[in-house]
């Protein structure tokens, strides 16, 4: 019986660490709202005052920066970042959504290359829900370390304060960047 | 000519010109707004293409079934495969007092050590199949495989590992990187009941979810006729030709859902003395080790307690066979716990440094009870408190410097400094 019951969960398809596309994370963080793909080319200047914002670990240099505006009727829902980074070796992307408020609204883990016994458990990435960029944003402040993961979890916060900082410097709600329905 | 013929020539000159040259004009423009949309066009091309190249082929692609399933079913043919490299390491100077507890001349020489350097590897064959293994330089020249597995993930939840496999006990077992554990040393109870780092090979399941995780384990046993009166530590037979008439259980449960905190148990069991024959009767020598733990680190607090024991059967015939008498004799109760605190002090301060100064209390006893006709050593029942600071200027690199006063029932303990050295990426 139990093995019969194990070669039927071994048989079923797995939907381990499934990989999320771009399209699926936006639908899950935005449902039907209406999504604008926008492009904001970021100078020296920006990204020195996003460095500054974001602390010295979070290694902001690059400054093309797309993001994915949502609106509901006309009102902003919210943005979303794709941020790439490496964790161990190979590469993490998580998708950021920043609430119109410039709270952190989800943090979706997109792409997990590690083993995933070193990815962030949604409860662990739930306590960033509902955080601005300030000093608590930090695994010595009120991010909790994730036990066995050290790595993720540094790579996790950067990625998170790197974005809420890019955010107030972009200002998508600002609709100057190029754009185009994505 | 008349004013009103003058405004009549002028106007008809004007709309000829105006006819002219219109249509050039209109042109123009056209050809502009063709040029500024095909730029955008452009544009738009490049920076899906750099986000493309930035996030991966994987995740920005439109969803399309593959190999006849949904989209949804079909995600975890897109993983790109990949090595990944880590690893972790430390080295440690001991400086010991020149006299033990009881006045009498220390024998322990000083030592600079370079303890350990290690490379982690792991390929991902694709989402739910995985290798990981670990391979440590101990001491500059011993070279040592002490974890490499296989695992394959059943769905989310739980998985099938097989291999060599980290003992899925205690605290220090399975996450022994320098950074993340305080104190230059290891706890003595997490290498003398609890043997770190302790891999034997085996197979086994996990799983978890965001509240709890857990393991269980069904490994080559321990080897009895390595143990001795300081604990179960040459028991281990780290992978190398094992002997394999004798097999153990171990697993953990711990509680992970309060973020920060971790508390949990760990349990052994099995016979080690695989098949050995004393006076005509095969020996088991059976094995049993637990332990209770809890672990919180969060706003700067770094915490932890943990108590182990562990007991052995047929410690007379084991003693026997290997040949100890007296106070030398195996152990057949083991008890050690320890309390340790650590509170990063720079947490409130404008620098990334953290600066941990720390405690730990920690009694130990390998011969808490011994068998009929052998004696306990009073030098196995043990008390350290060590006291001192981790200095990380980054979270992966740490430096620790601690002075450890150590006593025994016997009085014959040395007190030494520490100092070392860890890394992790």
């Amino acid at each position: 019986m139990l093995a019969a019951s194990l070669i039927a969960a071994l048989a079923l398809p797995a939907d381990v660490n499934a990989q999320l596309t771009q399209d699926q994370a936006l639908q899950l963080a935005f449902g039907s709202a209406d999504v604008e793909r926008r492009t904001a080319f970021l100078d020296e200047s920006d990204l020195e005052d996003a460095r500054a914002l974001a602390g010295p670990r979070a290694g902001i240099d690059r400054g093309v920066v797309s993001y994915y505006v949502a609106s509901d009727g006309g009102s902003p829902v919210g943005v979303a970042y794709f941020d790439a980074h490496r964790v161990r070796t190979l590469q993490e992307v998580l998708m950021i959504v920043v609430d119109p408020r410039g709270r952190v609204a989800r943090v979706e883990t997109v792409s997990f290359r590690e083993p995933p016994e070193y990815e962030a458990p949604e409860g662990w990435l739930a306590q960033f829900l509902d955080r601005p960029l300030d000093d608590e944003l930090s695994l010595r402040g009120a991010i909790a370390p994730m036990t066995g993961a050290t790595l993720t979890a540094n790579a996790v916060t950067e990625a998170v304060r790197r974005t809420l900082a890019l955010h107030e410097i972009i200002d998508p709600f600002d609709a100057r960047q190029e754009s185009s329905n994505r | 000519m008349n004013s009103f013929q003058s405004i009549a020539v002028l106007s008809t000159i004007l709309l000829l010109f105006t006819a002219a040259l219109t249509p050039s004009r209109l042109d123009a423009q056209a050809a502009d707004s063709a040029r500024v949309a095909e730029l955008e066009r452009r544009l738009d091309a490049i920076t899906r293409e750099l986000e493309r190249m930035d996030l991966g082929g994987d995740v920005v692609r439109a969803d399309t079934a593959m190999l006849g399933l949904g989209p949804a079913a079909s995600k975890v043919y897109r993983v790109e495969r990949g090595v990944s490299i880590g690893g972790y390491g430390e080295g440690l100077y001991e400086d010991y007092a020149s006299e033990r507890e009881d006045g009498s001349p220390a024998t322990s020489t000083d030592q600079f050590d370079a303890l350990r350097v290690i490379i982690y590897v792991g390929y991902k064959f694709n989402d739910r199949i995985l290798f990981n293994s670990e391979i440590e330089v101990e001491h500059a020249d011993e070279i040592f495989l002490e974890f490499a597995y296989i695992d394959y993930l059943i769905n989310d939840d739980v998985g099938v590992r097989g291999g060599i496999l980290l003992a899925p006990m205690g605290l220090v077992n399975e996450l022994h990187e320098p950074p993340i554990f305080l104190g230059s040393e290891r706890p003595l109870t997490e290498n003398r009941i609890i043997p770190t780092t302790w891999r034997e090979n085996g197979v086994g399941l996990f799983g978890g979810n965001d509240a709890v995780s857990w393991r269980v384990y069904v490994m080559n046993s321990l080897n009895g006729m390595s143990f001795s009166d300081s604990g179960l530590r040459g028991g281990r037979q780290k992978g190398s030709r094992a002997l394999a008439e004798d097999f153990g259980v171990a697993g953990r449960l711990d509680y992970t859902g309060v973020l920060g905190l971790n508390v949990g148990a760990s349990a052994y069991t099995g016979e080690t003395a695989h098949n050995a024959m004393f006076g005509g009767e095969e020996v088991g020598g059976r094995v049993t080790i637990w332990d209770l733990h809890a672990d919180y680190r969060a706003r700067g607090w770094d915490l932890r307690a943990l108590v182990a024991g562990a007991s052995v059967d047929d410690v007379a015939e084991l003693n026997q066979m290997i040949g100890l008498t007296g106070a030398e004799g195996i152990g057949t109760a083991m008890l050690g716990w320890y309390l340790q605190a650590g509170y990063d002090v720079l947490r409130g301060s404008t620098l990334e440094d953290q600066l941990l100064p720390y405690v730990r209390f920690e009694k130990v006893n390998t011969q808490r009870e011994v068998a009929t006709g052998f004696a306990a050593d009073p030098a196995n029942d043990v008390t350290i408190t060590s006291l001192g600071a981790a200095w990380k200027p980054v979270p992966e690199v740490v430096l620790k410097a601690d002075y450890q006063l150590w006593s025994n029932a016997a009085e014959t303990a040395t007190n030494q400094w520490n100092v070392s050295l860890g890394w992790l990426f």
